[in-house]
């Protein structure tokens, strides 16, 4: 691998990242209404309004707020978020994590059982387990995300009681003299139903994409060639196989990982999950320009990274592809 | 082998077989510890549970006073930081909070001298005149957005004592004690340092709004323990709250909970779960009547129907045709049928409205204005319609009515000059921001093309929609509504004053009409509460007979709160949410 193609690509990506940060400072300012627009309050007269709008910085030319913007990411500052009065890198780093653990954390096993059961799947192709496992994929591949995280609340949190109804912790063990390890506990507990609801909607895909991508593998002449070498069926399926047969699950994780970062606002919403998904939909629809803004290029810039990631990773796992 | 031989995979091999084993046993193990962590986690929350636990449909926006002025900050900030005056809950008339007595009005010299309570800041400081003459300082010096524009009325302000203040007015104002008394004061240990600092930035009142406020210094009945963002909101009774065990308002102040946890729930859905299920004691929002069949069968649960301070209604833009004519206006508002929307779209838990002012405003509301097809039928209403249309020129080739009177699809309607009706749309919320309000747009869509009208009900991003009504003006009718109007009714003023018919001004409908404006100046300037309140009355019948804006229905707000663990809640205009119930509600014995 050239070291030229990596600072060619590094090249493009922040090309390409300038141009998406242009476009989003323009489709903001370019929508309808501004920051306090959906504000009704009867008691905010025209006058407070056109203070407000000043004090946001709102009242300068465009071309004047663009360049604040430009210089502004260029000195690390994502600004201060108009409704929440706090930083956005502030905003986000909170937020972000609770994300990670949990959007990562389901995709990461998601995409290992998706794999592993996939590759079982078809190695046993056509038998009961194959027709069972691709019956079990379609059915969750198909789940409508609210209906069955509502449905899985009330049943496990409500009629059995054994889970939480969402947020991220109980605020009753919180306040008092707690030990860490329950603490630690009960974030477990609480981050169980999110993660069984977001793992059981990625397993479908990546099993069928995993179960797909091995069929076709097994058909290749090399793998004809291991059997020839007198290689145990494990090594020809574990090694042979199932190592070329991941990559477009490679391929599918790491573009799900940059999504991810947007998290799934259904689900954090039905969970009351603070992570930054629901934080985008607000921001979005308050037109709240710095937090919006600074989301949409974080999810740009894991996007364009994850994709070189997975070019690398590419040429790593398959030594016929060069750069 | 031959090389179309792989397709016929063989069965796993025993070490297959082994490593299956291998991960059954991990996964059991896991499931065993999750288990015992659920157990353990179980027998953990059953030994703490004295608080009062609330659930909220949103996370507060800011703790800082001057930022957060949405729903659920407010839920919260009201309860540390207070007025000086507030509204008893039920008669609704203004009485002392943190003032010790009614203010003393000097008619001549236009003052009012307000005697303070002997109160404390939360941190145990004394609450004293210092901190009113600051707060007022504060909303002057940064034009503080809801408050500046109604205490610029004052000339002047001093302390005379630690417990007294004098209110200089630069003219009578009516609405001195609703809007400017009523207003939070704040503590000037608390704000003096950040607003100095904020003063020296290029952006002072964003400086102050931008100020990161971890514990509030309040008056109120609770203070802010901790706050765990994204999980939960710990407030404890304030020590010092000058109303415990005072009786104010019908009520015994308390608090007579110690704690207060409040947390959110994303969706109603899991809100009303967790009220059936006893994890939270009282749900602070408005549920849905979908909800309440369910929740009548619980016993464990109690429900509230109240009033609501709001105004849900269509409004014309009366600055170009066609509705710049009251004669289809009025014919609008006698085929709609409030009736309906009653009880098909609100299923009952609401009332019709004929004024601006909601009934339950009772001693504001005016309920002898024209009520437009009240008490009709269908055929009833569209006859009068007809009639009132006919008078004004308007006509049919194919009336809505046959010659028997039966009602019939009618031609397009052609207006006085015989020329055809351009197509008209009406704009609504989307149903998934507000259901009851897209619905009424499309009955009223439906009412309007029975009389031949080319109405088009259009749902439209909640932002564009007041983006196109409020500021650009470019529309024909609307259905909006205010879910929170402030008690006094100098909002009339807001809406349909004719100076304030400009882009953000709140006469969204263009409505000018000098008598109006001559009857709104002079109400503002009385202290006569009485006097008052037969301008008020006049504006409403005003208002009905010009129709710029039809009101439609107030939707009831309906509460649950869970009926075993705490009792005492006090039910006002706008439901139970508020300060009142938090100091009277206490532990079911």
């Amino acid at each position: 691998m050239r070291l030229q193609y990596i600072i060619g690509k590094l090249i493009e990506i922040a090309f390409i990242f300038f141009i998406i940060l242009t476009m989003l400072f323009f489709l903001f300012r370019l929508s309808p209404g501004d920051p306090i627009s959906k504000v009704v309050d009867p008691m905010l007269t025209p006058e407070d309004m056109a203070h407000m709008i000043s004090q946001m910085g709102l009242d300068k030319p465009m071309w004047e707020q663009y360049l604040i913007y430009v210089k502004n990411f260029f000195t690390g500052s994502f600004g201060v978020s108009f409704h929440y009065g706090e930083p956005v890198s502030q905003i986000i780093k909170e937020r972000l994590g609770w994300t990670i653990i949990l959007f990562t954390t389901s995709t990461v096993m998601a995409a290992l059982a998706g794999v592993f059961l996939g590759k079982v799947a078809a190695w046993n192709k056509g038998s009961r387990l194959d027709n069972f496992l691709s019956i079990f994929a379609l059915v969750c591949y198909t789940l409508f995300i609210p209906w069955f995280a509502l449905l899985l609340l009330w049943a496990m949190g409500f009629k059995l009681g054994i889970f939480p109804l969402g947020g991220v912790l109980t605020p009753e063990l919180w306040v008092g003299d707690t030990s860490p390890l329950v603490k630690i506990l009960d974030l477990l507990h609480h981050m169980i139903l999110p993660l069984m609801t977001l793992f059981i909607i990625n397993l479908g895909s990546y099993l069928l994409l995993m179960r797909s991508s091995m069929l076709s593998v097994l058909r290749e002449d090399y793998i004809i060639t291991a059997r020839a070498k007198g290689l145990c069926e494990k090594d020809i399926r574990d090694k042979h196989a199932a190592k070329n047969a991941a990559l477009p699950v490679i391929t599918s994780v790491g573009l799900s990982l940059a999504f991810s970062i947007n998290g799934g606002a259904l689900t954090e919403q039905i969970f009351t999950w603070p992570g930054i998904g629901r934080e985008l939909i607000f921001a979005v629809s308050n037109n709240d320009y710095p937090l919006a803004q600074a989301c949409f290029l974080l999810i740009a810039l894991v996007v364009l990274v994850a994709n070189l990631i997975v070019d690398l990773l590419y040429a790593w796992l398959d030594p016929r592809i060069t750069y | 082998m031959r090389p179309d031989t792989p397709l016929m995979i063989p069965r796993p091999s025993q070490r297959l077989k082994r490593t299956a084993e291998s991960n059954l046993r991990f996964i059991l193990s896991a499931v065993i510890f999750l288990f015992a962590t659920v157990l353990f986690l179980s027998c953990q929350k059953a030994e703490k549970d004295l608080f009062l636990k609330i659930g909220l449909p949103e996370e507060p926006r800011s703790l800082n006073l001057w930022l957060g002025t949405d729903a659920n900050s407010r839920k919260i900030l009201s309860l540390i930081y207070q007025p000086l005056y507030n509204r008893h809950p039920e008669t609704l008339e203004i009485i002392p909070w943190l003032a010790a007595a009614a203010p003393e009005f000097d008619k001549e010299n236009l003052t009012y001298t307000v005697k303070l309570k002997d109160a404390k800041w939360s941190d145990g400081s004394k609450f004293t005149s210092e901190d009113v003459l600051f707060t007022k300082q504060l909303f002057f010096d940064f034009k503080i957005p809801r408050y500046y524009s109604k205490w610029k009325i004052i000339s002047k302000i001093e302390a005379l004592d630690p417990h007294t203040v004098v209110f200089h007015l630069k003219k009578p104002s009516a609405i001195f004690m609703s809007r400017v008394l009523t207003a939070p004061i704040v503590s000037k240990k608390e704000w003096e340092a950040v607003a100095k600092d904020a003063q020296t930035k290029e952006k002072p009142l964003r400086s102050l709004q931008d100020h990161s406020v971890e514990t509030p210094l309040g008056t109120g009945p609770f203070m802010l323990t901790e706050y765990k963002k994204g999980a939960f909101i710990h407030m404890k009774k304030n020590p010092h709250f000058f109303g415990t065990g005072q009786t104010m308002g019908g009520h015994v102040l308390g608090p007579h909970v110690d704690d207060i946890l409040f947390r959110v729930y994303g969706t109603s859905d899991v809100a009303i779960l967790a009220l059936k299920k006893g994890d939270i004691d009282y749900y602070w929002w408005d549920i849905q009547p979908g909800y309440i069949h369910d929740l009548k069968e619980q016993d464990n649960v109690d429900l509230y129907f109240n009033k609501k301070s709001a105004l849900y209604y269509m409004g014309f833009n009366m600055r170009r045709a066609p509705f710049n004519d009251i004669a289809l206006r009025r014919a609008i508002a006698t085929v709609v049928d409030k009736d309906f929307i009653l009880t098909r779209i609100l299923q009952n838990f609401g009332t019709p409205m004929h004024s601006i002012i909601p009934s339950g405003n009772h001693f504001w509301h005016n309920p002898d204005v024209k009520k437009y097809g009240h008490g009709l039928s269908k055929v009833q209403r569209i006859k009068a319609a007809v009639k009132i249309l006919t008078d004004a020129g308007y006509s049919w080739k194919t009336p809505p009515l046959n010659e028997t009177g039966e009602q019939v699809k009618p031609s397009d309607i052609l207006l006085p000059g015989g020329k055809k009706m351009d197509k008209f749309v009406i704009l609504t919320p989307p149903a998934d921001y507000d259901p009851k309000r897209a619905f009424a747009g499309t009955m009223i869509q439906e009412w309007l093309r029975e009389l031949g009208l080319p109405a088009f009900s259009r749902p439209m991003a909640f932002n564009s929609l007041l983006d196109t009504v409020k500021e650009k003006h470019e529309f024909d009718a609307f259905v909006l509504g205010y879910g929170k109007l402030n008690l006094d009714p100098d909002y009339l003023r807001s809406f349909f004053y004719s100076k304030n018919d400009k882009p953000r001004g709140w006469n969204m409908s263009g409505y000018t009409n000098p008598e109006f404006d001559r009857i709104a100046d002079i109400q503002m300037s009385l202290t006569d509460t009485g006097e008052r309140k037969k301008l008020i009355l006049k504006m409403q019948e005003i208002l009905l007979a010009d129709l710029p804006y039809l009101p439609l229905y107030n939707p009831h707000i309906i509460e649950a709160t869970l009926n075993t663990r705490f009792r005492g809640w006090v039910a006002k205009v706008d439901g139970i949410g508020n300060i009142w119930s938090l100091c009277a509600v206490r532990p079911v014995e």
